[in-house]
């Protein structure tokens, strides 16, 4: 059976008000959390990389908004809206960021490499495409156990999507028809790759038809749109309809990394309507709607900086991890465990 | 005020420094958190480095165009308490010019003094032997129990061994020691372990002696004509200190291919103790009589024998003399000791029939050998045989010495 | 009665799916087929729903398996061939081993490799991978040599709650047999002495352990007692017992059918130089295959890894050092 794929370009009249000001709320604090991440970034206070997801703010919170509680999210790392929408605390993301040891990775994994596996929330690796087949390991598992109703969801690049891993799990959701959400925010570049090295398909969302899945497409700058598309879609998936692919028109309004000053972008894509701010439409078209005044989004503005500022004080607070205390096992099997190699030459 | 310094920030996985290209701000100017005040380039992009809170810029340190590695400090800001604390910088917080990324000195632009000197071997390394063969080779498993047993490989000398090239194998060692188990066992005391390690020291050189008769007749009448006792070795001492100050160079050490000369004419005597041999030791000998030697030579030796030498007469002889003839033998080549090169040995004194070629007749004479044992790499026979000369002819003028 | 190592391993895993109802079989063919060896056969009759056929996607089903483990349960993966391990080598190395490590949440997957060489399989069906599986910290590798282990280790491997590389030699299969399976077990990560000897210790594992007892067989008529110690698991590796071997008897030789360069039997000797230096009467050697990929033509095959007549000519060697 070939399913078409379903479309939903633009936002209808009837709006949920509230969800769209609690995605609003979420993008806000995703952005100011992250401009934030950025200036510690540039003061030298964060080892390593800081990955923004800037203008993919909407299609991310709109994932992170549609799960439920029980639900099983792999995000990637343009994802702190939903994450943040999913259930994650401004205080883990920081922590992680700043390698704090009592952050959720514990200063072992940093910047956007975090999750809490038991609660449904996978922590990635960096191999673009490994998540998805954990994703459906999850779904499948649970087939096994009979537990039903739950929805997995897995964020991919546009990049990411060339990988094997990808198609591969790809492949295995169709042929076990999980309840896969897989979210492709085609930005337009993989670092500074852009997709018409990528993908020569016209569009990527015709590969929903290679792998006999639903396919969406949507203007990830529109709130309304990928708030409903992103709807659809998990609810399809959780109705038994078999894996949903969505794929997102977006542009990155950031450098791949804040190491990376995006110089390659083309300027007439920043121009077109695709490089619009999704968080500028959105306030936008709240204050349009008259939903509130300018004032309360100013307000929302300052209680995110609020939460940051507290987050990044309480973090810069936290002890050192100490090498000296960590436990250097890689096995839950204590008893496995080999004490050889430099340990016995290690001074305090 | 606190200060609070301005670092380079990691700009990029593999980027290590980066090049200042602009200023945004000056020293004394306030600035805000976060504002940006540095432009800086490395080889992807241009960025800004900005302020880790609010204060004041307090001075520069770095200059346009420029490079400064990451972790390096750039500035410093002049920060109030509050602002501090605020911010969260007010904790004693680690070195942060020796961050984790760069690694980078408190000098802005010189590379990390922190990077640790490695070990730089001093000996080429030997090489590890392929294949264990040879009698000689001792596996690290010998060597281990010998160690623990506290034997050399003079100790195995009775030891046959069935390994590759006729090595001693640790099933040869194991079996040779159970095999002496079976064989009565008294501990050395240590006065024989020590001169059997002095000994097994020595032997490591290749050892020659050689030998001459001497005529001790005036020896014997001016002892006679003495008041104070002067012990035979006493004369061969004084004649051989005479000889060497004339001469030191048979006296020398070899030490790689350098000849160690000696300083000042000690010569040190053996004396039999309980199990052993000690040698206690006369100072600068060439420069005192027979006469002026005589007490504190009878001294060393009664201190000797009760093995209660003091410290400023032992050691540090150049050569040592030995009067085997106490033990009423005339010939013998003992061992110089392994720190020296000669050992003179005099021989119990026999009444000889000479020839007397002017007379056609024979003559009685007291004869004794003197032997001179040497380490043949730094002297021949000739030097040796010189030197054995040069003591007898002394040996002949008892008055003079 | 009698079992083969194949039907070991095909009776821990029915023991495995009938005593843990988290525990399921996901690979290649392995349902109604049976697995390409057999390991399976008839078990998703028995297990209706538990023994699933996979897509030729050996990314996805160790990615499958590490989901359904935070998700509770117990998979073994079958590899068709360990060789075919690779595609989902990220999955395996990057990403199962080192889950609890980042996490604290552990990752209790087992990942069946039929590994090593039989005549005519050729470069990519005959590998031996304990060792490139054995430098990633996070995993356990065993490698079991009998009918015995095959079983109980693969019982244990499942019960262990961390990811395990289960290597089993495809030329056991059929070829070793014993009388019964066993009631009782060795852990993972002792290692056992095969045969005991004075003379010379040969550090073996998985076929290899049957090469070396045949020469400590042959060489008993010549009053040469060896001893043979069989390692199980890879890693952890028992040094302690290697190395009371070697007090023994003062001379080694590891032999390991992979390749040579930083195999199992470089990683024997490097720990049986650095800590037990002064127990070596000679210097300690290894026998591994040729350093070339494991050639197909059963006379080239023949000489490419150790066998009896090799090792016994590396044993008289070191003997007579």
């Amino acid at each position: 059976m070939v399913h078409m794929a379903v479309t939903s370009e633009s936002a209808e009249v009837s709006l949920d008000r509230e969800q769209y000001i609690t995605a609003y709320k979420w993008m806000l604090l995703a952005r100011v959390l992250e401009d934030k991440l950025a200036s510690l970034y540039r003061a030298a206070k964060i080892h390593g990389g800081v990955y923004r997801g800037k203008g993919q703010e909407a299609l991310s919170v709109s994932i992170g908004l549609s799960l439920q509680k029980g639900d099983v999210f792999a995000p990637l790392i343009r994802d702190q809206a939903g994450r943040l929408a999913f259930g994650e605390s401004v205080l883990e993301a920081v922590r992680t960021y700043l390698g704090s040891p009592l952050g959720p990775m514990r200063a072992r994994e940093g910047n956007v490499h975090r999750g809490r596996p038991r609660d449904g929330y996978l922590p990635m690796i960096s191999h673009l495409g490994a998540m998805v087949s954990v994703v459906n390991g999850v779904l499948f598992a649970r087939k096994l156990q009979g537990v039903n109703g739950t929805v997995g969801a897995a964020c991919l690049g546009e990049g990411a999507t060339s990988t094997g891993a990808c198609h591969e799990a790809l492949n295995q959701a169709s042929v076990e028809k999980l309840p896969l959400v897989l979210v492709i925010a085609n930005n337009g570049y993989a670092y500074s790759t852009p997709s018409s090295r990528q993908f020569a398909c016209r569009n990527l969302v015709d590969r929903a038809i290679g792998y006999g899945i639903e396919g969406h497409s949507v203007d990830g700058t529109d709130l309304a749109a990928c708030l409903k598309t992103l709807g659809i879609a998990v609810k399809r998936a959780r109705s038994g309809q078999g894996p949903q692919m969505v794929v997102a028109r977006l542009l990155r309004l950031c450098g791949h990394g804040d190491h990376d000053d995006a110089g390659y972008i083309d300027p007439k894509l920043k121009a077109s309507p695709m490089g619009r701010d999704c968080l500028e439409l959105a306030e936008d078209f709240i204050l349009q709607q008259q939903w509130v005044e300018a004032c309360t989004v100013t307000r929302w503005r300052n209680e995110a900086l609020d939460k940051v500022e507290e987050a990044v004080a309480t973090t810069q607070r936290d002890p050192l991890p100490d090498p000296y205390a960590e436990e250097w096992r890689a096995i839950a099997s204590k008893h496995l465990t080999e004490l050889r190699g430099a340990a016995q030459w290690e001074t305090e | 005020m606190p200060q609070i310094p301005i670092i380079m920030p990691q700009l990029g996985e593999s980027i290590a420094e980066a090049v200042v290209t602009g200023f945004l701000v000056k020293p004394g100017e306030k600035v805000s958190a976060d504002q940006d005040l540095l432009e800086v380039e490395t080889n992807k992009a241009t960025m800004n480095v900005s302020s880790p809170c609010a204060g004041r810029v307090d001075k520069l340190l770095v200059n346009l165009n420029e490079s400064y590695t990451v972790g390096a400090v750039l500035g410093y800001l002049e920060v109030t308490k509050e602002e501090a604390s605020r911010a969260g910088l007010d904790q004693a917080l680690p070195d942060e010019s020796a961050g984790a990324n760069g690694g980078g000195a408190a000098r802005a632009g010189r590379e990390s003094e922190t990077a640790s000197k490695g070990v730089q071997p001093t000996l080429r390394g030997l090489p590890v032997p392929a294949h264990a063969s040879g009698a000689t080779y001792m596996s690290p498993r010998m060597k281990a129990r010998m160690h623990e047993l506290g034997l050399h490989a003079g100790d195995l000398a009775g030891v046959a061994g069935t390994g590759a090239g006729g090595r001693v194998t640790i099933e040869d060692f194991e079996k040779f020691i159970t095999h002496l188990q079976k064989n009565k066992l008294t501990t050395a005391s240590s006065m024989r372990v020590a001169v059997a390690d002095a000994m097994r020291r020595s032997w490591t050189r290749p050892l020659a002696t050689v030998a001459l008769a001497v005529c001790i007749d005036p020896m014997l009448a001016h002892r006679k004509s003495c008041e104070t006792k002067l012990g035979p070795a006493l004369y061969a001492i004084r004649a051989l200190a005479v000889a060497l100050a004339e001469n030191s160079a048979p006296a020398g050490r070899l030490v790689g291919s350098h000849i160690v000369h000696p300083q000042a004419i000690d010569i040190g005597f053996a004396v039999e103790v309980e199990d052993g041999v000690l040698v206690p030791v006369l100072r600068n000998v060439d420069s005192k009589r027979l006469s002026e030697l005589a007490n504190r030579y009878n001294e060393l030796v009664e201190l000797g024998r009760q093995r209660r030498l003091p410290a400023d007469a032992t050691g540090g002889s150049i050569a040592t003399v030995t009067n085997f003839g106490t033990f009423g033998l005339t010939w013998a080549t003992p061992i110089p000791l392994p720190e020296q090169t000669l050992v003179l040995g005099l021989g119990a004194g026999r009444v000889v029939p000479n020839w007397n070629a002017a007379k056609q007749a024979f003559e009685p004479a007291t004869e004794a050998n003197l032997t001179l044992s040497f380490d043949h790499r730094v002297l021949d026979g000739g030097a040796a045989g010189r030197l054995l000369l040069r003591v007898a002819d002394l040996l002949g003028k008892p008055a003079e010495l | 009665m009698s079992v083969t190592y194949l039907e070991a391993i095909r009776e821990a895993q029915a023991r495995a799916l009938a005593d843990d109802p988290r525990v399921f079989i996901y690979g290649q063919d392995v349902g109604a087929f049976g697995g390409a060896f057999k390991a399976t056969k008839n078990l998703a009759n028995e297990y209706p729903g538990r023994v699933i056929d996979a897509p030729i996607s050996e990314d996805a089903m160790v990615g499958a398996a590490i989901g359904a483990a935070l998700q509770g349960m117990r998979p073994i993966i079958e590899m068709q061939f360990a060789d075919f391990s690779t595609p989902g080598f990220n999955q395996i190395v990057n990403h199962a081993a080192t889950m609890y490590w980042r996490t604290g949440v552990p990752c209790p997957i087992t990942i069946r490799l039929p590994s090593g060489g039989t005549s005519g399989s050729g470069p990519f069906h005959s590998q031996s991978m304990e060792a490139l599986y054995a430098h990633y910290p996070g995993l356990v590798v065993v490698t079991p040599a009998t009918v015995e282990d095959a079983y109980s280790m693969l019982i244990e491997a499942v019960a262990l709650d961390d990811p395990v590389i289960f290597c089993e030699h495809k030329y056991l299969y059929y070829h070793l047999k014993a009388d019964a399976l066993p009631t009782e077990a060795m852990p993972v990560g002792k290692a056992r002495i095969a045969r005991e000897g004075r003379d010379l210790t040969i550090v073996a594992y998985s076929a290899m352990v049957h090469e070396a007892l045949a020469v400590a067989e042959e060489f008993a008529g010549e009053g040469w007692e060896i001893e043979v110690v069989d390692l199980r698991s890879i890693k952890p590796l028992d040094t302690d017992t290697v190395m009371a071997s070697v007090a023994r008897t003062g001379r080694l030789l590891a032999v390991g059918e992979s390749w040579p360069w930083g195999g199992v039997t470089a990683e024997v000797v490097a720990r049986v130089a650095t800590e037990g230096f002064n127990l070596l009467d000679a210097a300690p050697q290894r026998l591994n295959a040729k350093d070339t990929p494991v050639p197909y033509h059963p006379t080239l095959w023949a000489v490419h890894r150790p066998t009896s007549r090799s090792i016994a000519a590396a044993a008289r060697s070191v003997l007579r050092s």
